[in-house]
């Protein structure tokens, strides 16, 4: 790898030890894939908000950043807050939530809270090169942005933020953002999570490309969400909407890989078979945007919810959306609006809870869940 | 003893029990539960969706396809990694960043990496089987069944 003297300089140690490591860490990191360079980023993404009082090295790292007196290089963002507040259970496993906040505020990090940040103060344009971690982000930053990063690990986020590089390799270069598997699509009602849930199951870690559908940026972000989860997918294309496909032949090297199709059966073969037994609701997975609480919480107004009902609001937006009427009409039905991560409150909390998402991100990560479409979600909440 | 070459990711030496699984891994389904976070202690999966269910990967030469899911991936593993509660050595189809994050985090940070070496090929789950005690060399990228 080809290594510039100011770089070796931090290599060496002339901007102390902790950026040392950073810098060796990113050299390594790039050696293991072949990368030439390290090259500069234009923003940072953190995905390590939920202080989770068991860790050991990512704390003692962090710490010998802030010793340092590091700083971040580039603007950089937060994922959400775990939901430290809710009950006892959760208070005791992220007791260091204050500590680790304070760190990323002394690194200069900003606290938008939100894994939705590219909705917010973080949004790269086409061809922007990125240091970024957070599953559903790098996607949506890759795929429907049309900007570069790989799928980076939390501390190697933060190790790219302090340097402002990233190792150019994978999903920065050109040939490896072309696509190998086709999605056919034979279904009647499109549901993007439960689609981005197969999708992400079949393709792995491979690009996959999905013929044209009629799909909004909201939906998008939900089915990148799943897609993410459920597989490790870092890129995918929508025929004629997302920008590297403007059609089928551009996107693809000759003929796919592979080709699959995805049937109603398939989406529906995802669903709850009894959304009544549902305990409780949850929505916004990644966080809800402002136009999507608009759109959900239509569905309430002047109802009464049987069940707990949750809205995982984007902290930005959420502020926002607390300024309308439907926000009260929403309120007065019984649902709750939160700004953390719905994964991270639950996973603590009783397992007798079965809880019915439409987000198939939370559906796979979260003990106990069972996914539904948004009706199947409505008719449970009794809307 | 079965010869099989990979390619050298993360060097270093290991040698231990197979534990084999041809789906993708999500670390982070699989690993994030306060218990597997205590020094000594161990690496079980608690990710429902997964044929690895309630296996212990602690010491163990863990064997599959892929990562799946979450950026808490490097974290995680550099945490079991810092614990010393990780596989002892890794062999991967198609090594991606999260893995190789974790390994070099504990690398660089703490001295405490594992080898890691891709392979390619299915013939792999067919040369070795869960229980088989195996050596990894991560420099040559070698693997010995023994």
């Amino acid at each position: 790898m080809k290594i510039e003297p100011e770089q070796e300089s931090i290599l060496n140690g002339e901007s102390g030890r902790a950026m040392a490591l950073a810098m060796k860490t990113l050299v390594e990191y790039g050696k293991a894939f072949g990368a030439e360079r390290l090259v500069s980023i234009k923003s940072g993404h953190l995905a390590g908000t939920f202080a989770i009082v068991t860790y050991k090295a990512y704390y003692d790292i962090l710490d010998q950043m802030v010793a340092d007196g590091v700083k971040v290089k580039v603007p950089t963002t937060t994922n959400p807050r775990p939901g430290g507040d809710l009950n006892l259970i959760n208070r005791i496993a992220f007791s260091k939530q204050k500590y680790l906040e304070d760190c990323l505020k002394s690194l200069g990090v900003t606290l938008n809270l939100s894994c939705v940040c590219y909705e917010g103060p973080n949004e790269p344009g086409p061809g922007d090169r990125l240091g970024w971690a957070e599953s559903s982000a790098v996607q949506f930053a890759n795929s429907v942005l049309g900007a570069r990063t790989n799928r980076n690990s939390i501390l190697i986020d933060l190790c790219s933020a302090v340097t402002g590089l990233t190792p150019e390799f994978g999903y920065l270069l050109d040939e490896n953002r072309r696509g190998k598997i086709l999605v056919k699509l034979d279904v009647d009602r499109i549901d993007p999570s439960a689609l981005g849930f197969i999708v992400g199951r079949e393709a792995v870690d491979q690009v996959p490309v999905i013929e044209h559908f009629d799909i909004d940026r909201i939906g998008l972000k939900n089915m990148g969400g799943s897609m993410a989860a459920a597989g490790g997918v870092a890129l995918f294309h929508v025929e004629g909407i997302t920008p590297e496909a403007p059609d089928l032949k551009s996107v693809f090297d000759g003929e796919p890989d592979r080709t699959i199709t995805v049937t109603q059966k398939d989406l529906d073969a995802l669903r709850f078979k009894e959304p009544n037994k549902a305990d409780m609701l949850v929505m916004g997975c990644p966080q809800m945007t402002y136009d999507e609480a608009t759109e959900t919480a239509g569905h309430f107004v002047g109802k009464r919810v049987k069940k707990p009902t949750w809205f995982c609001m984007i902290p930005e937006h959420k502020e926002r959306f607390e300024k309308t009427e439907l926000y009260e009409k929403a309120l007065a039905a019984g649902v709750e609006f939160y700004s953390h991560c719905p994964l991270a409150a639950l996973t603590l909390k009783s397992k007798r809870k079965l809880v019915l998402t439409n987000s198939g991100k939370c559906y796979y990560y979260l003990e106990g869940s069972e996914y539904g479409t948004l009706e199947d979600c409505l008719q449970a909440a009794g809307v | 003893m079965t010869t099989l070459k990979g390619r050298s990711v993360i060097s270093g030496r290991a040698r231990g029990p197979a534990m084999i699984t041809r789906m993708p891994v999500n670390f982070t389904a699989a690993l994030t539960k306060p218990t597997n976070a205590i020094p000594g202690r161990r690496a079980v999966v608690k990710d429902r969706h997964h044929d690895l269910f309630k296996k212990n990967l602690k010491g163990t030469v863990l064997i599959f396809p892929a990562c799946i899911g979450s950026t808490y991936t490097g974290m995680l593993l550099l945490e079991l990694m810092h614990a010393r509660s990780a596989p002892v050595a890794i062999i991967v189809q198609r090594a991606d960043p999260l893995l190789v994050s974790g390994t070099v985090l504990a690398d660089v940070w703490y001295d405490r990496g594992i080898p890691v070496v891709e392979y390619e090929s299915d013939d792999i789950y067919e040369k070795i089987r869960t229980g088989q005690n195996v050596e990894v060399d991560g420099e040559t990228g070698e693997i010995k069944v023994l």
